[in-house]
């Protein structure tokens, strides 16, 4: 995993660099792909999506074949793929996948596993696996690679880093905080509403608070289910742990944060954080060329990255969030072996190496060249691959999207006050065990909370 | 033999007329009503690539009624409805009449007024956002220069929906005042002058004359505005998302977290069914309620 | 409009008459400035939008980006909306119209009239998006998945119901003795609806097809589902710029403001064409 580190960090260097492709190279192609069909991928637009688009170009450069992208908005990428596999012959030969919808189409059978399209395929064991997210286990019904097939490679992975203003923080005297008793302590030099919110977190029903709580969540060593991975669905999600969480959290929402603190979206933290009013705050990497642009930021090379901090003693929590491609089943072999081919050129470390200099953050890790020089435009990548040596998915089983609506639901209650933390946490519980118990998963519950 | 035709084309006009609605609606709405139905009394399951249906009406009934969200839905949806449709027809009748009083620039005016709902709804819903933001936006920025404290429009339990409505509001009066304009355009002038000349002063002349003779007009504009409301969607999901906890949550918002994230097809079509009883009920209700009236 | 028909004037005289136009600026200015408010946003750079800013440097940048930018075919998917929703206005138009007077003025069974309008009303209930997984199937078996056939029939079977019902309400205010004069002078069915019953219910014709149109133009969920790249309409364009994680603001307000002047236009053309037309065929 160490190489990881060194390879994301130089990757994010090159990128930064912008250096150029050596001219005469980029003719050879990376891989010997041969004559393909023209394939569609399903792809939505995002901030990564410009570096894809070029190394794509690039593909059809070497190759001379072709490649449809059919740029999708967020939110109707789910509704694509879903009509493309469910019908008769799907119109995309590659599906990208967010992680959270990758459950449902490995249950559902619609996807082909790489391997089977052609067995010789594998995975460079360069290319990061973003906690295994691209691999199934059927007979599990978990996401492993032990005893589980390759179904999907991953474009792209997003992880939280703790974001500061350097000259804030110099100015009151403060350390970039490890813990969140830092943060608390930092609040109080800090905050100074409306002119100043010492921390901002997203509190947002619904996946917003759902992804920022599970830091906290994991940093108290507290889960949602005791053992999914082995079948035990006890519901674990009330444990004194989690209500510690719980009230960590609210208690940093409403100490160091806006009075709104219970409807900021993601748009909203990264906002408050550019325009110069928020001294610290919890954002994905990918938003992180929103800082250093003088079009959309006013406090351009003032902010600086480390690790979402951990609860004093604990280890660091590190949730993830990526893109997965895959190869529906609905597709004729033909087109299979296209979009395999466009797989294995895509991940090779020249493909890379062109998709970090278009921009991207590259997933694989020998691209990363260590002789590239610190360049202060990717300075968050020490605490981007800090948190990679944690990394993990959550909520990986096919009640996923239900158990995040009850969570995003009953956080957000507790967040703005409607019920207590116990509360909040035996309501959610008890409704996750019934959905287990519905859906016949082996399942049970803790004594509930004081609430 | 044209003439033949053309006598043969007006003896059956009465029938082919009607033909072509028919026939759309046959051909495009009769599959997915059956579908619909079919949906709410089963269970669908996707495995091997292809959707298993379990036919399960006492289970989808069983989710229905330990639906936790669902109660808060239907009373957001219910004040929603009201609120929203009621101001808007009162807003739409006034405006048109009161355009229609304007001697020049009517034209203008009618199509400056209908301009919000050409701008696309996920737009409206994305700028609103920013109006209301609470450190940013526009209406907190007036309020500080004007001296009081910024409200927070979107965060606060008890003014989002209130927040929700006015962008409603925003949107939509200019499909009432559209139909009504149409409608007011259409009154014959004399009839007015018979109630002024007979010395009815303007209230009276708005009561007794004119709004009896905008009812057609009236009833269509409630009726689908009505509907609409029961529907709104995006504006409310790009707005709160149903927040804070379940203050903005409508049903139509449920149904789309339940159809389409959660995939639970048939107890989404129950769902659905669910909201399209509530509509019924809901016109129901307020044609009584109106014949009421008018007979008062 | 039958000519000579000025606007019926709710005669306000003095302090009813201020009062009336104070409120309609009022109205005016609620309106509108919203929308100005969007026209601001689309020249700001995103933290002057951010920041709220009112003194800032405008540029036309977004405007560019939406219009120009690499990746995006706005002119293209402006083309596509604009097809959709005039063929289909067009369309919904002739059909509802027709419908609708066939049910009004010749004398069905009373179920005829009370199944096809209830049919029509239990329609437009239906959440759009149960229609989606259906309609994408039966296309898709068609082979009219991504074409814009599918779109304009799917967008007059969704405006078919308040058509219907609009024309209805204003045929039925056309005085019943003229039908009975023209029934009486052995005028054809045809040439009455043509010559008589249109011309009256023009103003009504007018409300429903900006309706329809905009409906049309504002059509998200099945636009979206029925359509790839090349066939993309105008708002599953614009939903681009609400991304996973932040709405692009400048580039959303560009687009909006782009999207509604071939609206603006086209209705204010269609608007005298349809008058034109209908009171060169009146007969009086």
């Amino acid at each position: 995993m160490r190489h990881i580190f060194r390879a994301i960090a130089a990757a994010a260097l090159a990128a930064a660099f912008g250096v150029a492709a050596p001219g005469a190279q980029a003719q050879q192609p990376f891989a010997d792909v041969g004559k393909q069909p023209p394939i569609t991928i399903l792809i939505n637009s995002s901030p990564w999506y410009g570096g894809f688009e070029k190394t794509v170009e690039l593909y059809e450069k070497q190759t001379g074949n072709k490649v449809k992208l059919d740029t999708t908005p967020y939110g109707g990428m789910l509704e694509k793929a879903r009509n493309a596999v469910r019908g008769d012959k799907s119109p995309y030969d590659l599906i990208n996948l967010d992680t959270q919808w990758t459950i449902e189409f490995y249950e559902g059978g619609f996807l082909t596993p790489l391997k089977d399209i052609d067995p010789a395929f594998d995975l460079p064991k360069e290319v990061l696996t973003y906690g295994d997210s691209g691999y199934w286990n059927a007979a599990k019904r978990w996401r492993t690679p032990n005893g589980g097939k390759l179904m999907a490679w991953s474009p792209n992975g997003n992880v939280d880093l703790f974001l500061y203003r350097e000259d804030l923080l110099k100015a009151a005297g403060i350390a970039p905080p490890k813990t969140w008793d830092d943060v608390l302590a930092s609040c109080a030099k800090l905050q100074d509403p409306p002119r100043m919110y010492a921390t901002v977190i997203r509190g947002e029903r619904g996946n917003g608070i759902r992804f920022e709580w599970m830091y906290f969540m994991l940093g108290k060593g507290a889960t949602v289910v005791k053992d999914a991975e082995k079948g035990d669905y006890t519901v674990t999600i009330n444990s004194p742990q989690a209500k510690a969480a719980l009230d960590l959290f609210i208690e940093v929402a409403k100490r160091c944060g806006p009075p709104n603190a219970g409807a900021l979206g993601q748009g909203d933290v990264i906002q408050l954080l550019a325009t110069g009013k928020a001294a610290q705050a919890m954002v994905v990497s990918a938003a992180w060329s929103n800082f250093d642009d003088p079009a959309k930021s006013a406090v351009v090379g003032k902010i600086m990255a480390v690790p979402v901090p951990a609860p004093a003693g604990g280890k660091p929590p590190a949730l993830l969030g990526n893109w997965n491609m895959a190869v529906p089943k609905n597709v004729p072999d033909a087109q299979k072996k296209a979009a395999l081919a466009f797989s294995r050129w895509f991940l090779t470390a020249g493909a890379q190496r062109a998709y970090a200099e278009a921009g991207s953050i590259p997933v694989r890790s020998d691209t990363f060249q260590s002789d590239l020089a610190q360049n202060p435009k990717f300075r968050w990548m020490n605490a981007y691959l800090t948190m990679q040596k944690y990394a993990t998915q959550e909520l990986g089983y096919a009640e996923g999207a239900q158990v995040e609506q009850i969570l995003g639901l009953r956080l957000n209650q507790a967040l703005i006050g409607e019920m207590s933390s116990g509360k909040a946490l035996n309501t959610a519980a008890k409704e996750i065990e019934d959905l287990f118990r519905k859906n016949g998963r082996r399942t049970g519950s803790l004594p509930p909370l004081p609430e | 033999m044209i003439a033949s035709f053309a006598a043969a084309l007006n003896r059956s006009f009465r029938h082919w007329s009607l033909l072509p609605a028919v026939v759309v609606f046959v051909a495009l709405t009769v599959y997915p009503m059956v579908n619909l139905l079919r949906m709410s009394v089963s269970t669908i399951e996707f495995a091997e690539g292809r959707a298993h249906w379990s036919f399960t009406p006492a289970r989808n009934v069983a989710l229905l009624a330990s639906d936790a969200v669902l109660p808060a839905a239907v009373i957001n949806t219910a004040l929603f409805v009201v609120a929203a449709v009621a101001i808007e027809v009162f807003l739409g009748l006034l405006l048109a009449l009161l355009v229609a009083r304007l001697e020049r620039g009517k034209g203008l005016v009618r199509t400056a007024m209908i301009l919000p709902i050409l701008v696309p709804p996920v737009a409206i819903g994305s700028m609103w956002k920013l109006m209301y933001n609470y450190d940013f936006g526009v209406f907190n920025q007036t309020l500080v220069a004007l001296g009081a404290a910024p409200v927070n429009w979107l965060g606060s339990t008890s003014i989002a929906l209130a927040s929700v409505v006015a962008v409603d509001i925003w949107h939509w009066v200019p499909f009432v005042f559209l139909i009504l304009f149409a409608a007011v355009e259409g009154i014959p002038p004399d009839v007015i002058e018979a109630a002024r000349i007979d010395g009815a002063s303007t209230v009276q002349i708005a009561r007794r004359v004119m709004i009896p003779l905008l009812k057609p007009a009236l009833a269509v504009a409630l009726i689908f505005r009505g509907i609409l409301a029961f529907k709104t969607f995006d504006e409310v999901y790009l707005l709160t998302s149903g927040g804070p906890g379940t203050a903005t949550e409508l049903v139509s918002l449920h149904l789309y977290r339940v159809y389409f994230e959660q995939n639970l097809l048939g107890y989404g079509a129950l769902l659905s069914l669910a909201l399209i009883a509530m509509i019924v009920a809901a016109l129901l209700v307020s044609r009584r309620a109106l014949r009421g009236m008018s007979r008062a | 409009m039958s000519a000579g028909a000025t606007s019926s004037i709710l005669p306000l005289a003095g302090r009813e008459r201020a009062v009336g136009y104070l409120v309609l600026a009022l109205a005016i200015f609620c309106v509108l400035g919203p929308f100005a408010w969007i026209m601001l946003t689309s020249l700001k750079q995103q933290i002057a939008i951010h920041t709220g800013a009112w003194s800032f440097a405008p540029s036309w940048l977004n405007y560019t980006e939406v219009l120009f930018g690499r990746r995006s075919d706005f002119a293209g998917n402006v083309a596509n909306s604009l097809i959709v929703a005039a063929v289909s206005t067009l369309l919904v138009l002739i059909v509802g119209t027709l419908a609708a007077y066939s049910l009004y003025r010749f004398r069905w069974a009373r179920w005829v009239v009370t199944a096809f309008l209830g049919w029509t009303l239990l329609f437009h209930m239906i959440p759009v998006l149960t229609l989606v997984g259906p309609w994408y199937v039966a296309f898709r078996e068609l082979g009219w998945y991504d074409t814009l056939s599918a779109l304009v029939l799917t967008h007059v079977t969704l405006n078919l119901p308040i058509t219907v019902w609009l024309m209805m309400a204003f045929f039925r205010e056309i005085p019943p003795e003229l039908n009975e004069a023209a029934q009486v002078d052995g005028c054809p069915p045809l040439r009455a609806f043509w010559s008589i019953a249109l011309p009256l219910a023009a103003p009504g014709l007018i409300a429903a097809g900006i309706l329809a149109f905009i409906f049309s133009w504002n059509e998200f969920s099945i636009a979206l589902n029925l359509t790839s790249r090349d066939t993309a309409t105008v708002p599953v364009a614009i939903a681009r710029f609400a991304q996973q994680y932040e709405v692009q603001h400048g580039q959303m307000a560009a687009a909006a403001v782009i999207a509604t002047v071939p609206a603006l236009l086209l209705m204010a053309l269609g608007q005298r064409f349809i008058v034109r037309g209908l009171t060169m065929g009146s007969v009086k």
